[in-house]
Parts: structure tokens; C-alpha cells; sequence
């Protein structure tokens, strides 16, 4: 009977475990695009035309705004909630700090205006509170939520065409320095050839550690310096000098195979012609992140940080 | 001779980053970074108080004892220094904090006071005076909570094993945090006189 109960209490002890999670707070919806929806309020029709005003303004000025519709954001504030949002999407460019964001907790008939450090200026708390309270709340109160949407986005767009913002850098300063991202990339086939020679050679000069280990460190140099992530440019690294210092037998091996290849397949392209067109055109990295101001299916946030600015309001 | 002095310099180079010596330091300098940024909104907010007690004036003369309690309040904040040596005296923390806590009391006094007089309250600068307020003590809100995160981080830092010899060593003391007791009684203050009001 003793071991039943207490078994019971264990049992009850962890289900309440259980319950915390239950209770915890309401999860940042994915950015899918620059206006997020999640209670079905816009047409797709609506999504669809604010996009892509927003996406012109981020074209023009370089600065990212996004809405973001959800039902509530019980337990939390909309203040608290909005501000996670920010930090989890990171919109804006990084360091000018230039996103805003538009939540919208419909049943909470709450709204706020999110505003990213390099806004503070000109979308001040005050202009915030005021395009909340003249544009937006009205519209709201008469349920026409697109609408309260558009004018309000129209007035931000205004302010924002209104600052001085340093010009966007994907389209002016991109083409400049584009051959050397190219070259930087660690998916192009001519740095990885370009790698081997490097790596050839100073394995044959510097003995077959020293060798791929410098190799290794040339790769994860070129990897931080083109992507930026410290974690990604080791892993790289890692592999290219493992790669360099069982160059010899992994190209025997290839040579082996390209050669059993050619016998069974004969008439068609060697292995490692065809294995280099497949690896320019797959879709690199900077081709992904170049586009992502292009099309709207990958927005993603520019990394902006916020510190709380903006305003909220209610009807 | 030297090799040795070179082994030995390696080894404890080695074994400092080992112990967390850099960690501490990255965390110590995060949490005077955030901690900065808290006194920052705090001086922001300060610098509004005189705009709104003297737009608060024209309109409420006779509510002197709230506007006086306000002013009060501002000047004690002002006369606390809030350098980062703060952070290494709990005693002078609890000071800040204190002060601080005052005049968030005496602002929402303030701001329940100003509800009994609707020309101010449709007042335009009156009105942006209290977004910016608003707008303000969110900051204060965000950089209070990235000081108890850092804090956070810090503290476990120094206070888990090996790097609470290395803390030790160098005598890194854990910082103090925003406290709940407090933290209560500054979120609940402004619920507290809608209610007798």
C-alpha cells in the first residue's frame, strides 16, 4: 500500500513536471515571410501586395519590417512577447539595427510597434504611439484589420523614407567584391581544386601532417572569412587537412574508380568532369544568401538587435 | 633553463584558458556591458522627469505633494553614482536599486494623479511626454533582463568547477542580481494605488 502511494506521488510529481510545459509561453512562430499570420485574419491576396511593399522598401532603404499577427500572447505581456519575437528573427540589418516589427495579438486586442536601435530615431517611441493610435487603432475598431495593416505599414514606410539610412549593401556593393566571395566560397570547385594544388604542394615541402594541417587552417580561414561562423570555418578546416593528408590515397582510389567507371560506362563523361558541374550548380552559398533580398519565400532576418523601443496600444 | 620556462609559461597558459580564466572575463565584461545599458535608460528616464513634472504643472498645481515626491525621487537617483564598481558592492546595488524603485513609485503616482485631469491628459506633449515615459521603462524593462541573463551566466561561471578555483585565484566575487522581493514590489507598485485610487 506504502510503495502504491508513493509510487502515485511520483508518478503525480512528474506530470506536474509535464504541466510547467504546458504553461510555458507562447512559442515565436517561424519567419516564413515578411508578414506572418497565424490566425488566418489577411488573404493570402493581403499577405501578398504588403510583401511585396516591403520588400521594395528593403530594396530601396535596406531596412527590414515585418508583421506578425497571433492570437494572444497570454501569459506574457505583448511587450514581452514582442520582444522575443525580435530577437528570435533578428530583422534588420546587422549593426545598423534597422527593423521594425508590427505585432498584432488579436484577441488580446493589443497591438505594438517593435522598433530596432537604428530606427530609435526616427520611428521615436512618440511617432510609433502616434501611427498606432491615428492610423491604426480606428481601423481596427471597425474590424478592418487589413487595413489598419497597410496604413500602418504606409506610415512606417514613410518614416523610414524619411532617415537616412547607409544604402543597401547586397545590390551596390555586392557586384564590386562578388569574384572574391566567389573565390572565397568553399563550394566552389575552383577553390577546392585551387585547395588540392595548395595542398599538394605543401605537403611535398612541409611533410604530410604539417602539411594538410596548413592546408586545413588556409581552408578554415577562407571559410570564416567568407560565411563568418567561427564553428563552421573549424569544421571546414577539419576537413580539408583530414582531406590533404589522405590526398594520395583518396586520388589512387579515384583515379581506381574512374577507371572502372570509364570501363562499364564507356562513351559517357569521366567521374570527375561531371562531379565539378554538379558542384558549381548546386546552388552554392552566396547564390542562397544573395537572394535572399530577391525573393520573398527565403526572407530571413539580417541579425538587426532591439532594445525595447516603440509603443504599444489596445482598442 | 629556457625550454623549461617555455614549458612552464605553455602549461599555464594552457591550464588559465582550461580554468575558465577567459570565460570569466568575456562574462565579466558582458555584464558590465549590460549593466551599462540598464543605467543608461535609467539616466533616459531620469532626463524626462523634469519635462513631465513641469507639464504636469501647469495643468495640476494643486497635486504639489505627488510632483514634490517625483522631484524628490529624481534627485536621489541623481545623486547616486552608478559606475561599475556597483557591481563588486551589494550594499551600494541596493542603493541603486532602491532609489530607483522610488521614483518608478512616484512616477506611477504621478501618472494615476494626472487620470482625475482630462485637459492634460488630451494635452499633445503631456501625451508624448508619457509614451516617451512608456517607451522608456520598457527599455529599462529589456536591459534589466539582459543584466540578470549575464549576471546569470557569470555567476555559474565562476561558481562551477574548475572555474571556481581560478574565480578564487583572482578573487572574481559573484555579482548581485535584480532581486525578486524587489522585482515584486517595483511590477506591483503602480497596481497597488490604481486600486486606492
Amino acid at each position: 500500500m506504502r510503495v502504491m502511494s508513493a509510487a502515485r506521488a511520483f508518478v503525480l510529481a512528474f506530470l506536474l513536471c509535464w504541466a510547467q510545459v504546458a504553461f510555458a509561453d507562447v512559442a515565436v512562430p517561424p519567419l516564413t515571410g515578411r508578414v506572418v499570420d497565424t490566425t488566418g485574419t489577411l488573404s493570402s491576396s493581403d499577405i501578398g501586395t504588403q510583401s511585396q511593399r516591403l520588400q521594395d522598401l528593403q530594396r530601396r532603404k535596406g531596412s527590414q519590417i515585418a508583421v506578425l499577427i497571433v492570437p494572444t500572447t497570454a501569459p506574457e505581456t505583448i511587450e514581452q512577447f514582442s520582444i522575443r519575437a525580435a530577437e528570435t528573427w533578428k530583422i534588420g540589418r546587422k549593426k545598423i539595427d534597422d527593423g521594425a516589427l508590427l505585432v498584432v495579438a488579436k484577441n488580446d486586442h493589443k497591438l505594438r510597434i517593435e522598433v530596432g536601435y537604428g530606427l530609435e530615431g526616427a520611428l521615436t517611441d512618440v511617432t510609433a504611439r502616434r501611427i498606432i493610435d491615428e492610423t491604426i487603432v480606428p481601423r481596427f475598431k471597425s474590424n478592418d484589420f487589413s487595413g489598419g495593416i497597410a496604413a500602418g505599414i504606409t506610415r512606417m514606410i514613410g518614416v523610414i523614407d524619411g532617415e537616412p539610412l547607409p544604402v543597401p549593401a547586397p545590390e551596390v556593393s555586392h557586384e564590386s567584391n562578388d569574384a572574391l566571395l566567389m573565390f572565397l566560397n568553399p563550394l566552389n570547385p575552383f577553390t577546392l581544386f585551387f585547395l588540392f594544388a595548395v595542398g599538394a604542394i605543401s605537403r611535398s615541402l612541409l611533410g604530410r601532417l604539417i602539411g594538410s594541417v596548413l592546408t586545413g587552417g588556409l581552408m578554415g580561414w577562407f571559410a570564416w572569412y567568407s560565411l563568418g561562423s567561427i564553428g563552421v570555418a573549424a569544421i571546414a578546416g577539419a576537413i580539408v587537412s583530414a582531406l590533404t593528408f589522405f590526398a594520395d590515397s583518396l586520388i589512387a582510389a579515384n583515379q581506381s574508380f574512374q577507371r572502372d567507371y570509364q570501363r562499364s560506362h564507356r562513351g559517357r563523361g569521366g567521374w570527375s568532369s561531371s562531379s565539378s558541374s554538379s558542384w558549381g550548380g548546386g546552388g552554392g552559398w552566396s547564390s542562397g544568401s544573395s537572394s535572399s533580398s530577391d525573393s520573398d519565400s527565403s526572407f530571413s532576418g539580417g541579425g538587426g538587435s532591439f532594445g525595447g523601443g516603440g509603443a504599444s496600444g489596445s482598442w | 633553463m629556457r625550454k623549461f620556462f617555455t614549458v612552464l609559461a605553455t602549461l599555464a597558459t594552457l591550464s588559465l584558458t582550461n580554468c575558465g580564466y577567459n570565460a570569466i572575463q568575456t562574462n565579466d565584461e558582458q555584464v558590465k556591458a549590460n549593466w551599462s545599458e540598464v543605467v543608461n535608460q535609467y539616466q533616459r528616464r531620469a532626463d524626462l522627469v523634469p519635462n513631465l513634472v513641469n507639464s504636469v504643472k501647469g495643468f495640476a498645481q494643486q497635486e504639489k505633494d505627488v510632483l514634490i515626491g517625483v522631484t524628490n525621487a529624481r534627485s536621489k537617483v541623481g545623486s547616486i553614482q552608478a559606475t561599475p564598481e556597483v557591481l563588486n558592492d551589494p550594499a551600494a546595488f541596493q542603493r541603486f536599486q532602491q532609489a530607483q524603485g522610488e521614483l518608478t513609485g512616484a512616477l506611477s503616482r504621478l501618472l494615476v494623479v494626472t487620470e482625475n485631469y482630462p485637459t492634460l491628459k488630451s494635452d499633445a506633449l503631456f501625451r508624448d511626454l508619457t509614451s516617451q515615459l512608456e517607451g522608456t521603462e520598457n527599455r529599462i524593462t529589456v536591459a534589466r533582463n539582459r543584466y540578470i541573463k549575464s549576471v546569470q551566466d557569470y555567476n555559474v561561471g565562476i561558481r562551477t568547477f574548475p572555474n571556481n578555483l581560478t574565480a578564487m585565484v583572482f578573487g572574481y566575487k559573484p555579482k548581485p542580481n535584480f532581486t525578486v522581493d524587489n522585482e515584486k514590489e517595483i511590477s506591483s507598485a503602480p497596481k497597488v494605488d490604481f486600486g486606492t485610487k
